[in-house]
């Protein structure tokens, strides 16, 4: 029964299942559905496990149950799509009007949901699949919507994976807005401080101090008395890199060092190292970057286990980051781009993020900050983005 | 309400709980296809409470798990003492034989809801603060329901099925086989209407301009922009509570934008900055 509905649900996106499915047949043969009502609600209970797909659980009910029809059926994905496109043109309405060879000043007239619906005819105008042409949504083009393309910038709106990585795209934007504290200042860097406290791993009291236990019942009098240790985790050795080239960077520079100084004894260990703009061959102990120089390379001779931080705008000319021999100095040259450089970094420590102090609403609009945080996770420099930023380190791996 | 009476194991609500029939249809559902049942929702949705008010609606005792970060799964399965069993060994003056392992094993809460003789309702609270792993592993401990004593080779199934309701805070979803052997409700926050009913079975005798008054700055407050922690449910009842209980406080001073006992409501400091100034600025809602 309601085979077709069941498929319906699976056809607009919702992860539903067999097993559910079963279920759902089971409570009906138990008699335990006895009315319309009890259905819609039972089977939403049933078949539909988040409350993402309540909504449109409730349009394909109201399709099969009472003829209404599904709203262009474009399902969850299109919707996606549109709404990924509406941000891009919040973000940069010429881009996306010359991606779609349309006038801007045209889409500037239309209303946020007007503009929906013409994102949707737009995507449904589209015949078929259309990979590598620079004006539609596909793959492989220049368009800023689309995926796998060249426009670093701009977005993945669900490809290959098909809907999870839409429902994923939209579940991310729907909590974007939650960290809206400005940057880090020397104001709240007690509470700052409160979020790094996390950072230390602790066992908990499960191993016995056979020493002291033996002590213990001895002066006791033979009464056993058993003590217990945390177990042993070694604390955390941290690398903290600072961009401290360019005035951008300075009024973060001596506050972050003075906040994980303060936290220093939490750590094993902590050292500073200093760049400029973007990592190539070397860093520096020095904040002068001059006199003591540390081979990249040198890093793979470290714990691996090392949460490693880099604190730095990630703005700059994109041939910085990508070309050849990117660096401003030319001492450093060394073939290798930065890009690879950081790529390497990530690999050597598993558990790095990039801790920028631009606010996040800036981000789309610079090419290396996108291409960065491809490779590191890039959290705001302010306590939302610290909280989860240690979040990300403490991560099991 | 559907038709549904509260004495043969079909829950229609509670003295303080205000159920819709949607939920308490898939309460009943629930419990008919023995699965457990996975509520999400805001804090102060009532997601906790509803487990209580079951145990309270079919007289079954409650048994409450409330999941922790570090939580290891055989914790809330069984407890072998090893240490009183040390100490029984070492002088031997309890009445306990220490020869038979059993009686050292103690149910945890798990264990405890399937060895009861009577049918419990089992409550595993904010089950999103464990790691993935103890909630696969528990679904499948409920799903069998049974496990096994390592150190007695015993095999602990269930008496009676619990009626398992389990609730999640979390913005992202659990795991695919987790979600697979549950049910889903999403509890939305109350609308208006619906937390006029709510408050008036916690005030029973309350001043209904009060009530009214207290319930439309609510709403209004909820509203404002860029609060992080909106005040739920539970903030309403204990403001109203210190409304009610000041003697100064007229339930006309409300509707004229008077709101005191911010505090009650924000418990942020910058959202508490935030409510103060749009209250002084617009005096209205």
């Amino acid at each position: 029964m309601f085979i077709r509905f069941f498929y319906k649900l699976k056809e607009v996106g919702i992860p539903v299942t067999p097993t559910s499915f079963l279920t759902l047949q089971k409570a009906l043969q138990k008699g335990l559905i006895l009315s319309l009502d009890e259905f819609y609600t039972s089977a939403r209970a049933i078949l539909v496990k988040s409350e993402r797909y309540f909504d449109l659980y409730d349009q394909v009910f109201a399709f099969y149950f009472e003829g209404i029809p599904l709203p262009e059926n474009d399902g969850f994905e299109v919707d996606e799509i549109a709404k990924a496109m509406l941000d891009e043109w919040l973000k940069n309405p010429r881009e996306l009007a010359n991606a779609l060879g349309v006038d801007e000043s045209e889409l500037k007239n239309l209303t946020p949901e007007e503009l929906i619906e013409y994102f949707k005819k737009r995507l449904k105008d589209q015949d078929g699949q259309h990979h590598g042409g620079h004006k539609w949504i596909g793959t492989g083009g220049t368009s800023p919507v689309g995926h796998s393309g060249y426009h670093p910038g701009g977005m993945r709106v669900g490809g290959e994976s098909r809907n999870k990585s839409a429902v994923k795209v939209a579940n991310e934007r729907r909590y974007k807005d939650y960290s809206t504290t400005g940057p880090l200042t020397e104001a709240n860097m007690a509470e700052a401080l409160k979020r790094l406290r996390n950072m230390t791993p602790v066992g908990p009291k499960d191993q016995i101090n056979i020493d002291d236990t033996i002590k213990a019942t001895m002066r006791n009098g033979g009464e056993i008395e058993l003590l217990f240790d945390r177990s042993l985790r070694d604390r955390l050795k941290v690398m903290l890199v600072i961009d401290n080239g360019g005035w951008s960077m300075d009024p973060y520079i001596s506050m972050v060092q003075t906040l994980f100084d303060y936290a220093r004894s939490q750590f094993k260990e902590i050292k500073t190292y200093f760049f400029h703009n973007t990592i190539y061959d070397y860093v520096w102990e020095d904040s002068a970057r001059y006199r003591k120089p540390v081979k990249v390379d040198d890093f793979i001779k470290a714990d691996p286990d090392t949460r490693f931080i880099i604190i730095g705008d990630a703005s700059m000319a994109p041939y910085e980051l990508m070309a050849q021999d990117g660096t401003i100095h030319i001492s450093e040259r060394s073939g290798k781009p930065s890009i690879e450089r950081l790529q390497f970094i990530q690999d050597t420590f598993p558990n790095s993020v990039w801790l920028n102090p631009v606010s996040e609403r800036m981000w789309g609009y610079t090419h290396t900050i996108a291409a960065i945080s491809q490779i590191f996770p890039m959290y705001e420099l302010s306590l939302d983005g610290l909280e989860k930023a240690v979040e990300t380190l403490m991560a099991k791996n | 309400m559907t038709d549904i009476t509260n004495s043969d194991n079909h829950f229609s609500g509670a003295n303080k709980y205000i159920l819709d029939s949607e939920l308490a249809s898939i309460v009943n559902i629930s419990m008919a296809l023995e699965m457990p049942l996975l509520l999400k929702g805001e804090p102060g949705t009532g997601k906790t409470m509803l487990a209580y008010a079951i145990s309270e609606s079919l007289g079954m005792p409650l048994i409450v798990l409330n999941v922790k970060s570090s939580m290891k799964l055989i914790e809330a399965l069984y407890q072998y003492d090893t240490l009183t069993r040390l100490n029984d060994s070492r002088f031997g003056d309890s009445t306990r034989d220490v020869s038979n392992i059993e009686e050292y094993i103690k149910m945890g809460k798990i264990g405890q809801a399937f060895c009861a003789d009577k049918r419990t309702v089992l409550l595993i609270d904010e089950i999103d603060k464990a790691d993935t792993d103890f909630q696969d592993d528990m679904l499948d401990v409920l799903d069998q329901m049974q496990f096994d004593i390592i150190e007695t080779d015993k095999v602990i199934s269930a008496k009676q099925r619990p009626v398992i309701i389990i609730t999640s805070n979390a913005k992202k979803d659990l795991s695919d086989p987790f979600l697979g052997r549950c049910n889903f409700h999403h509890i939305a926050f109350p609308d208006p209407k619906m937390m006029r009913k709510v408050i008036g079975v916690h005030f029973p005798d309350i001043d209904k301009k009060l009530a009214q008054g207290a319930i439309d700055a609510f709403f209004g407050m909820r509203n404002i922009e860029g609060i992080e922690k909106k005040p739920a449910t539970r903030e309403l009842i204990n403001w109203i509570r210190a409304l009610d209980a000041d003697s100064d406080f007229h339930a006309k001073d409300i509707v004229k934008g008077k709101i005191p006992y911010l505090g009650v409501l924000f418990k942020k400091s910058p959202d508490y900055q935030r409510a103060k100034d749009a209250v002084s600025r617009r005096r209205l809602f």
